[in-house]
């Protein structure tokens, strides 16, 4: 029985709650939630080595004022960054081959201009597989339920 | 999103969206930029079988910042009945990668709330991915456009 449950255990933390995986190739999958998580971290830790290979060159984000913005530019800004921690509640991925969807909900936390804030968002992902890893080309984040 | 609400489409808009192409990749920019076209027309038709063929089944569809699926989107199209807001396309570029493409653009959607008329600005993103021998939606997405860049909370920087 306590074998069971560690077992059961095991698999829960493998596969956290909220994590959809639509798709067979599930080694996908699970490759694009880590790059999600290492994008989130990076982005918080204002890690730009990092961020320079998440991003494809032809990265384009629009942002939740519906500005447009390109890598060099999430390069230029990221040390202005007010976003203290980004919490992923929900993540879905949907692979066509060498193109993936991941869509979710964050929940961004920081402080701006000394008031703390936390915004609830919902963001859409386009990742390629390109040169044997997978970059993401295009995003957008906007806020749930406008 | 930005054809949800439709009822009139400014064809004339179409004509901007032209103005811009990937240099190598002008044919399947061209073909993309049809099957936009496609898309709202079909929407304004309340054609839910062009826009099955148009939509992949695993479509990802973020409209007011909520997730509607495919089946959603077309079950609410074939019970809309005579809408009122007006949906005006703004120029859209169209970005290749392989059998990917990214197309960006804006619209300006008008309606009536509370007997009072509405004009709102939003920017889009849409996949396409080319499966079995055509170019299929896999997802698309908006955000409202603000006047400026101080109204927005917080900017993401391109983090979700």
């Amino acid at each position: 029985m306590k074998t069971l449950a560690m077992a059961v255990l095991l698999a829960c933390l493998g596969t956290p709650a909220g994590y959809t995986q639509e798709t067979p190739d599930s080694d996908a999958t699970s490759k694009l939630v880590a790059m999600e998580h290492m994008w989130s971290q990076a982005f918080v830790l204002k890690d730009s080595k990092a961020l320079e290979k998440i991003l494809d060159d032809a990265f384009v984000n629009v942002e939740s004022d519906g500005k447009v913005i390109t890598k060099a530019d999430v390069l230029a800004e990221i040390r202005a960054s007010a976003v203290l921690q980004v919490v992923t509640e929900s993540m879905l991925v949907r692979v066509h081959g060498d193109t993936a969807i991941v869509t979710g909900v964050v929940l961004i936390k920081g402080v701006e201009r000394g008031k703390p804030f936390a915004q609830r968002e919902r963001f859409v992902d386009t990742w390629i597989y390109k040169n044997g890893q997978w970059v993401t080309i295009a995003g957008l984040i906007t806020p749930i339920g406008q | 999103m930005k054809k949800t609400g439709l009822m009139l489409i400014m064809m004339c808009a179409f004509s901007l969206s032209a103005s811009t192409q990937e240099g190598s990749e002008g044919g399947a920019a061209t073909v993309i930029r049809a099957l936009e076209r496609e898309w709202v027309v079909a929407q304004s038709r309340n054609d839910n079988r062009a826009l099955d063929l148009i939509f992949d089944d695993s479509l990802v569809y973020v409209e007011y910042g909520n997730l509607v699926s495919k089946g959603d989107y077309l079950l609410r199209i074939k019970s809309a009945g005579p809408q009122l807001s007006q949906i005006v396309m703004e120029p859209m570029t169209v970005r290749t990668f392989g059998s990917t493409a990214i197309v960006v653009g804006t619209y300006s959607e008008r309606d009536v709330q509370n007997r009072k008329p509405r004009l709102r600005r939003w920017r889009f993103i849409d996949t396409w991915v080319y499966e079995k021998g055509g170019w299929k939606l896999v997802a698309a997405a908006a955000a409202p456009l603000t006047e400026s860049r101080t109204t927005a909370p917080v900017q993401s920087a391109g983090r979700p």
